[in-house]
């Protein structure tokens, strides 16, 4: 089987890129426009430059590229850029692909083996995108005596929590999606879907192998959930607000993992039980109930089911980053933007491009998400290392450990911070 | 749905707290075969092996076939041990035909069997392994394996099924400069599984999940008539290289790994210190191996045994491997017996699970040193 | 040895008696092992005329007896002769004797003085052309009560040879598939296709 078509000939591909593009002009204009025009007719559209984005301004990017980028600058502070893009799910979503991608190789290379190697040459970077691909084309099957409507319904909410989850997570100051006073008690409230969210799957699926794994998962979730709380009581105690962004800019000057260590290590531990990941993956151990209530999925099913667990998994250690690591503190690296652009604009020999509209970010907010994308990548790395090295643990264990010595611990931690509260080091008064 | 049904499917009386689990033939957990777990809450009540999918009906094949026809076939049941599953059917023959092997013969014989031992222990180590969840165990052992099962393709052409031995010695002599490198590459393979204790044997969370669970007390593990690591990790030391020595291992030094606990842990320990014992085996008799001479006897064709009955049983990777051989004096035996180790140590597998949490399955169940297509045959 | 045994087995003891004492007694004075003649002499000392020495080799006794007493003599191996485990039940057909043969080998691992013994108890049961397993009278005592090791194999040679062993308390198929319902397969009359 050769590569190249038999028949290929230079003159037939140039024809068919023509032709291409010569489809994609007429159904732009036919289609395209029209339908751009209707959306930014009901779209209420904010004002730039004094004057209010129409849709006939709105279109003349297309002959005044100088437009552009305040434009983009004004779709930037909507609140649906949010949602879907940066400190949202977008962000998030690119996160979590990255981390399965270093999550295989990782892996590998700890195993000694080459993990992804030939989908998109340089190392299977395409990997991902190709199991994405199989698993919409698969076919979709529903166990015959399963409730078919929360079965069907349970992994959609799951991404849903998942990505609730992801919006109380303050990357940037002031670049979070939902900037709440109880910030952290919403944080708390949407873990505790989770287990409802996978007992209901399980259950709904009618089978034995996933009712199993959803009371596991049941016990594992709710038990663990209370060492969790209790963990981050320390910090909210210290800091004396519920509201994440508070947080992390508390730790202008240092984090709170130095005064505060047993409370960090036991919401690293409960993080990894709340995400079923190797110790703590009873839920889905495959040796003992097959893939536990992952098992009756099928198709895209189980990829959204995935892909809210990998959302999961870059929101607690976004938590952890922004509880404990300082969230997006740290010495400023990035350079200031040019100001020369600003006055002079970019000149490229005879041209001179005045671009309006820039800097795009400012300086702050690029070093803010450099350093928050940085700790967080650091402590999913330290997530995804148990896998290699550890066995599961069994149930019983995991319990005892939860409800006794993750508890205890945490209590100590919560008389730390009490401690340091009232000596006057820390808190009000103290050190802040 | 009212008539009558066999006596094999009728319905038992249902108990509404009493769930019952098919853990298997599909199922991530069970190898090939099913077990039938019916547990309450997360306490098994009772399990009912039932192995059979992988029935091929070895015993009655050698029937109609002649003692060396059936070489080939007879190793089947266990391919990643197949030098010792042929083992005992070898000697067996060589008996009924009275055929003295050459002492080189027996030296290789010992050098290829204890190869296969760390092949297939391996191969049980890297399934023991993910069943427990640890992934990195699981690809370690299926690594290194290679480098033995390139030493057994030097050694005799093929990678897994070998047939190597027949009646009168072995097959084929060994290739030039064998010796240094099955030195070296044993030499290495020995610094490898040093580090599994590392990894897997000292892990924290494997001791307490695996300590404790799944006891087999001494009393009952002679009672069972269990055979093999499973024996040996309840205290009794019974290894038939030291017992019942067939050809060199008699003049050979080594230890036989005995531990007391009767545990799961246990069980899966014995088989890696088997695996350093092999090293060690194998080292020695590549140093007392006469250098030249011949492996093997020649057979006049078509041999026929008088009309006796043999048994003879060698220690395999799992245990001890019997085979008993019926003659009457045609080219065919009359009929083959093989007693595996795996089909003895079955009999553990219910009585152990009783009681115990459906956690501990994986590890019990594997820990039994247990190959479902050796106990089918 | 090799005398005719109690009149309810005449084929069960004559047929092997026939096969392989007959080479065996002329050696038997000259060079018998001491250890393994004790053991089969002790057997015989206890049960006289119900139990027949096939041979005895160096390791290996073979004794034969009759389904009447194969439970007792089994009893008095495992109490008096310290053998603890069955390592093999194998069931063998002669179709010519119309007789099924199942041959216990039985071996010790308490007793470091029998650790290479293996003492080979076999006995004889009736064989039917037709058979029903289960239902007709191919049929022996189980030896479950005094070893129990051989659960598992008694079932199989339940299965493969149609033997059933009264007093086995779970007598279901093993290996074979549920719905199977030829003949059992490892009797003789069982050929392989294409053989």
């Amino acid at each position: 089987m050769s590569v190249i078509a038999p028949k290929f000939k230079l003159s037939e591909f140039i024809k068919s890129l023509l032709d291409n593009v010569f489809w994609v002009i007429l159904l732009m204009v036919l289609i395209g426009i029209p339908a751009v025009m209707m959306v930014l007719f009901v779209i209420e559209m904010p004002v730039i430059n004094g004057e209010l984005l129409t849709p006939f301004l709105a279109l003349t990017w297309l002959a005044d590229p100088s437009r552009v980028l305040p434009i983009v600058q004004a779709f930037m502070t909507t609140d649906i850029f949010r949602v879907m893009a940066f400190p949202g799910f977008g962000f998030a979503a690119l996160l979590a692909a990255g981390t399965i991608f270093v999550e295989r190789k990782m892996l590998a290379k700890l195993q000694l083996r080459v993990g992804p190697f030939y989908c998109g040459k340089i190392e299977g970077i395409l990997q991902l995108m190709g199991d994405g691909l199989k698993l919409i084309s698969k076919e979709i099957i529903i166990p015959a005596k399963a409730d078919k409507p929360i079965f069907w319904a349970a992994p959609v909410i799951f991404v849903a929590a998942a990505a609730a989850f992801v919006a109380f997570i303050p990357v940037a100051p002031g670049w979070v999606v939902a900037d709440v006073d109880l910030g952290l008690l919403g944080v708390f409230a949407v873990i505790g879907f989770f287990p409802i969210i996978t007992i209901l799957s399980a259950w709904s699926a009618n089978s034995k192998f996933p009712f199993i794994g959803g009371i596991r998962a049941l016990f594992q979730m709710v038990s663990f959930e209370i060492p969790l709380i209790l963990s981050l009581l320390g910090v909210v105690i210290l800091t004396g607000t519920l509201n994440l962004s508070e947080i992390a800019a508390s730790q202008s000057s240092f984090p709170w993992i130095i005064f505060l260590p047993i409370g960090a290590i036991v919401f690293f531990i409960t993080m990894l039980a709340e995400l079923e990941r190797i110790p703590f993956d009873l839920p889905e151990a495959e040796s003992e109930i097959v893939a536990g209530w992952l098992t009756e999925l099928s198709g895209m099913m189980y990829g959204l089911v995935q892909l809210g667990t990998y959302l999961k998994l870059y929101a607690f250690a976004a938590l952890f980053v922004v509880l404990f690591l300082g969230g997006w503190n740290g010495p400023m690296i990035v350079p200031p933007f040019p100001a020369e652009i600003l006055t002079d604009g970019i000149v490229m020999g005879p041209i001179t491009a005045k671009i309006p509209g820039l800097p795009l970010f400012t300086q702050e907010m690029l070093n803010g998400t450099l350093w928050f994308v940085l700790k967080t990548v650091g402590v999913i790395f330290f997530i995804l290392l148990p896998r290699g090295v550890f066995p599961r643990i069994r149930i019983d264990l995991l319990l005892s450990l939860g409800w006794t010595k993750l508890i205890g611990l945490a209590f100590v931690n919560i008389f730390i911070a009490l401690g340091l509260l009232y000596a006057g080091v820390l808190g009000p008064g103290g050190l802040q | 749905m009212t008539a009558e049904l066999p006596p094999g499917l009728a319905l038992q009386k249902v108990d509404e707290r009493i769930m019952t689990l098919n853990v298997g033939p599909q199922h991530p957990g069970s190898g090939h075969m099913r077990i039938v777990v019916q547990i309450d809450g997360d306490y098994i009540v009772a399990c009912d092996p039932d192995p059979g999918y992988v029935h091929r009906g070895e015993e009655k094949m050698a029937e109609y076939r002649n003692y060396i026809l059936n070489i080939p076939h007879l190793e089947r049941p266990v391919i990643h041990d197949s030098c010792n599953v042929l083992y005992p059917y070898v000697l067996g023959v060589e008996e009924l035909l009275g055929i003295e092997v050459p002492e080189r013969a027996k030296y290789v014989r010992v050098i290829a069997s204890e190869l296969n031992r760390c092949i297939y222990i391996m191969y049980w180590l890297a399934i023991y392994g993910i069943f427990l969840g640890h992934s990195t165990m699981f690809m370690w052992p299926a690594g290194d394996r290679e480098f033995l099962i390139d030493l057994m393709e030097k050694m005799t052409g093929a990678r897994v099924t070998h047939a190597h031995f027949v009646p009168g010695g072995v097959r084929n002599d060994l290739p030039p400069n064998f010796e240094d490198v099955c030195l070296r590459q044993v030499n290495y393979f020995e610094k490898r599984i040093k580090e599994y204790a590392a990894v897997f044997y000292d892990n924290p969370i494997l001791i307490s999940r695996t300590k404790d669970t799944g006891v087999l007390s001494r009393q009952d593990a002679i009672r069972l008539g269990t055979t093999g690591s499973v024996l040996r990790a309840s205290g009794v030391d019974y290894d038939l290289r030291k017992k019942e020595p067939y050809d060199v291992y008699d003049e050979l030094d080594f230890q036989v790994p005995v531990m007391k606990e009767g545990d799961s842990y246990a069980r899966s320990r014995i088989p890696w210190l088997d695996m350093m014992e092999s090293c060690r085996i194998i080292r020695e008799a590549l140093q007392k191996m006469p250098k030249s001479g011949s492996v093997r006897v020649k057979l006049k064709p078509n041999p026929k045994g008088g009309n006796d009955t043999v048994y003879k049983r060698v220690e395999s990777g799992r245990g001890s491997l019997g085979c008993y051989i019926v003659s009457d004096g045609k080219p065919e035996p009359y009929r083959v017996k093989l007693s595996v180790p795996s089909f003895r140590n079955l009999i553990a597998l219910p009585y152990l699970l009783k009681g115990e949490k459906l956690g501990n399955m994986p590890s019990v169940y594997w820990s039994l040193n247990y190959w479902p297509v050796e106990a089918d045959r | 040895m090799s005398s005719n045994s109690e009149k309810p087995t005449p084929p069960a003891a004559a047929k092997p008696a026939a096969k392989s004492p007959p080479k065996k007694p002329e050696e038997k004075p000259i060079e018998l092992p001491a250890f393994e003649k004790g053991l089969a002499d002790k057997i015989v000392e206890q049960f006289g005329e119900k139990v027949e020495v096939a041979f005895v080799k160096e390791d290996r006794v073979r004794i034969n007896v009759s389904k009447e007493n194969v439970h007792d003599v089994a009893e008095f191996i495992r109490d008096g002769l310290n053998y603890d485990h069955v390592e093999s039940v194998s069931g063998v057909d002669y179709p010519q004797d119309k007789e099924i043969e199942v041959v216990y080998h039985i071996g010790s691992y308490t007793d470091s003085s029998l650790a290479r013994q293996i003492l080979v108890l076999a006995t004889r049961s009736q064989r039917e052309e037709d058979p029903i397993p289960g239902n007709d009278a191919t049929k022996l005592p189980s030896l479950r009560d005094i070893f129990y090791s051989v659960e598992f194999h008694e079932r199989e040679v339940f299965e493969m040879l149609g033997v059933y062993f009264e007093g086995h308390p779970d007598n279901r198929r093993l290996l074979l598939p549920e719905d199977w319902a030829d003949l059992p397969p490892l009797r003789k009359d069982f050929a392989i296709k294409g053989r």
